[in-house]
């Protein structure tokens, strides 16, 4: 007495988790050795990203200066890495802070629903009709040149994001009768978002991550470079452009370096998510 | 399968016959799924394509249709009013819908456009498929309202009709182009007993106003309403095939015998009711959606073991009526009280669509495993109830959509145990699951609990089913 497993049955296709396609291999393999640049920092090539050397000022690459030097003779190589420090482990953070809080509060409007929905829902309304980045000039001109402005105000615009698509999904699958099968059962809270939750989310977030990582990398370097965010001495690629950028008729090497950094970072970033499902 | 008749001579092409269907086959790779399967249906003609959910009913329609889910192939010759159109492209077929052939698809309410109102959806199709001009074509509209019985729905959006009126405005729109031919794939699913004699009634018209008619159905109950041929599938292949009335009077083939065998309308019928202790008493209960009474004055003393159906129309509020009494949804009026000493957990659900009851991206034996863990029960404990619905544990490696209607009801039946329910809240567990699978559902979990001294309580539509399998069988009404 055993029916039938779906003869006729399409290949239906139902993974959360994609595989692997060779344009997302490329971005993981970049996002890898970028990860693996911020980690080392400057002692993977030896020299001081701040040390001084105006008589070695602009050299080409050399065994010593792997991509040579800026004009004040600081090791390109040294700043850049520096610079993917700085960029990479505050686009980190700020996706952890958006994210996780997002998320959670996402979380919450969807289960309470009433008024804790209503409250959270209009205050992500009023982050969203404030321009992101007019908050985070707002938070540098408080404290300008500092590396902590530029972090609270680029998480406090990427939150609700996150907040809005975990919002909308929770709510399509807490109205499902699996999740009103799985509370007459006696699940927990806490296994009910495991199971139903989680996996119908984690892809999405993932790619709201990646591009959050990409704006947050954009956003620090294009303050660097209009000079309201980190300041000069720092390496940052932001700040590094606006420096060589005197010399691009002479040197388009050294400007042409923290431009690429930037596309690559930001290219990395895309193409890990690329294909997988889009919030 | 050519019934020579000659069709009545009116119509235009009289001396073709509509449709024919040469050896069709249907392939996904090397597999084959379906066929081969040969038919002809001439104008005033009917035939019925049955057989259980995977037999390959649907990948004929859509075959015919020329519309394979991609990685499936067919081969064979179809013609349509004596033109060859497996050969032609994509999209000379689809220039055939409504003006050729036209389809009722399963569940006709999600075909509509829910944001376009009833009317303007079928003046739509009379206007760009029929090719009247905009004034005539809101006539003809006007005309098909009124033969359907759907006068003043006009102006109301799909949401805001019933299932039955949504299933009559689709079938407006699907005739509007005035096609010879009619195909309908699953036409009553889902159809209370009411609407699913008027859904009959309406295809039984077509031939009889000289269209051709196929009808792709699981029920025995159309067959034997629609008459004319049929054909039997199971596995994809061709069982049976005849008149429909010397098929179902003297089925040949075995399977055809538990395919009737399996129609509710013949299963024995249920005796003693039990005599058990009261598990769950509703008094005076009243439901409501919104404003709307839907139920009042809603009595229930239910026994532990006893078997009670709830039939009644589309839209009256039986599952409503379950959450109450599951104590998902307060009371408008009334009051639900479980006997003493039942926990939270002692009224469980069944749902429709297995599939839905299931967190979709775990494998099963998570989800089992984690009812089991959290109630303290064995593992092995849970493994003996799958043994006693006929299911091997080895199937629960498998996600929810990876196994069938039938093996996944019966594994919510198992989950549902696990938990030690004194009563299960059945709605419509088994609408979706094939005839044959159903009876073997049903009789299961008539047998498991009575077993255990579980009372159940059974939604459905089916009149035959609330008579038969049930000890009690209470008709809701619309309160006057």
């Amino acid at each position: 007495m055993t029916d039938q497993t779906q003869t006729g049955a399409m290949p239906r296709p139902r993974r959360a988790w994609p595989r692997i396609r060779p344009a997302r291999g490329l971005g993981f393999a970049l996002l890898a050795l970028l990860a693996l640049c911020a980690v080392a920092g400057p002692d993977l090539v030896g020299q001081d990203p701040a040390k001084q050397s105006l008589l070695d000022a602009r050299q080409p690459p050399s065994a010593e200066n792997l991509l040579g030097t800026d004009h004040l003779g600081r090791d390109m190589a040294a700043r850049l890495l520096s610079g993917a420090q700085l960029s990479l482990s505050l686009a980190v953070l700020s996706v952890l802070t958006a994210g996780l809080p997002g998320t959670l509060l996402g979380i919450a409007a969807a289960w309470y629903g009433g008024w804790i929905d209503r409250l959270l829902t209009s205050f992500a309304d009023a982050v969203l009709a404030l321009p992101g980045l007019l908050l985070v000039l707002m938070l540098a001109a408080i404290s300008p040149g500092s590396w902590w402005a530029l972090y609270a105000g680029i998480s406090l615009t990427l939150w609700v994001e996150y907040f809005r698509y975990t919002r909308q999904r929770a709510r399509i699958v807490m109205a499902e009768p699996a999740v009103e099968a799985s509370r007459l059962l006696g699940l927990t809270p806490g296994l009910i978002i495991r199971r139903h939750l989680v996996p119908e989310i984690g892809p999405g977030l993932l790619t709201i991550a990646a591009f959050g990582a990409a704006t947050a990398v954009t956003a620090v370097a294009a303050l660097g470079f209009v000079s309201v965010g980190v300041r000069p001495p720092t390496a940052e690629w932001g700040v590094m452009m606006t420096e060589l950028l005197p010399y691009w008729r002479e040197a388009p090497f050294l400007i042409l370096q923290p431009v690429a950094c930037l596309v690559i970072t930001v290219l990395a970033l895309h193409l890990s998510v690329g294909g997988m499902r889009r919030p | 399968m050519t019934v020579n008749d000659t069709p009545s001579s009116d119509t235009p092409s009289s001396d073709i016959p509509s449709i024919a269907v040469d050896a069709l086959s249907v392939f996904f790779g090397a597999t084959r799924l379906l066929g081969p399967v040969s038919f002809r249906v001439a104008a005033g003609e009917t035939l019925v394509i049955m057989g259980e959910t995977g037999a390959g009913k649907s990948l004929a329609a859509q075959a015919i249709l020329g519309i394979l889910p991609k990685g499936l192939r067919a081969e064979g010759s179809i013609t349509i009013n004596g033109r060859r159109v497996d050969t032609l492209g994509p999209v000379e077929r689809a220039a055939l819908w409504g003006r050729e052939i036209a389809t009722l698809p399963q569940e006709p309410w999600r075909a509509l456009d829910p944001l376009m109102r009833a009317g303007p959806q079928v003046t739509e199709a009379h206007r760009y498929v029929a090719g009247l001009p905009l004034e005539g074509a809101r006539k003809a509209c006007a005309r098909d309202f009124e033969t359907l019985g759907l006068q003043g729905a006009e102006r109301r959006l799909p949401a805001a009709l019933s299932g039955g009126m949504a299933q009559r405005v689709a079938f407006a729109a699907a005739t509007a182009g005035q096609a010879p031919i009619l195909l309908a794939d699953e036409p009553t699913k889902g159809l209370d007993a009411e609407r699913h004699a008027r859904v009959v009634g309406l295809l039984a018209q077509v031939p009889e106003d000289g269209g051709a008619l196929l009808v792709i159905t699981h029920e025995v109950a159309v067959a034997r309403a629609l008459g004319g041929d049929i054909i039997v599938l199971r596995d994809g292949r061709v069982i049976e095939e005849g008149q429909t009335r010397h098929v179902l009077a003297k089925p040949q083939a075995p399977y055809t015998r538990d395919l009737l065998a399996a129609d509710p309308e013949a299963w024995p019928k249920s005796v003693n009711p039990t005599d058990g202790t009261i598990v769950l008493t509703a008094k005076d209960l009243a439901v409501t959606r919104g404003e709307r009474v839907l139920i009042e004055g809603f009595d229930l003393s239910l026994r532990a073991g006893e078997r009670v159906a709830v039939t009644g129309p589309s839209g009256i509020g039986k599952t409503t009526l379950l959450d109450t009494l599951a104590g998902l949804i307060a009371p408008a009026q009334g009051s639900v009280q479980r006997a003493a000493g039942l926990g939270r957990h002692a009224v469980q659900k069944l749902y429709q669509d297995p599939p839905a009851a299931f967190p979709p991206h775990v494998s099963l034996e998570r989800s089992l495993r984690d009812v089991a863990r959290l109630h303290g029960v064995a593992w092995d404990r849970v493994t003996e109830y799958l043994t006693a619905l006929n299911l091997y544990p080895d199937m629960l490696k498998r996600r929810p959509d990876a196994v069938s209607g039938g093996e996944l009801q019966r594994i919510s039946v198992a989950r549902a145990l696990t938990v030690g329910p004194a009563v299960l809240l059945a709605d419509e567990p088994t609408s979706r699951l094939d005839p044959i699978t159903q009876r073997q559902t049903l009789e299961l979990l008539a047998e498991i609990t009575k077993d255990q001294g579980i009372a159940i309580v059974l939604v459905t539509h089916h009149v035959a089913i609330a008579e038969n399998w049930a000890h009690q069988s209470i008709t809701l009404r619309a309160p006057a």
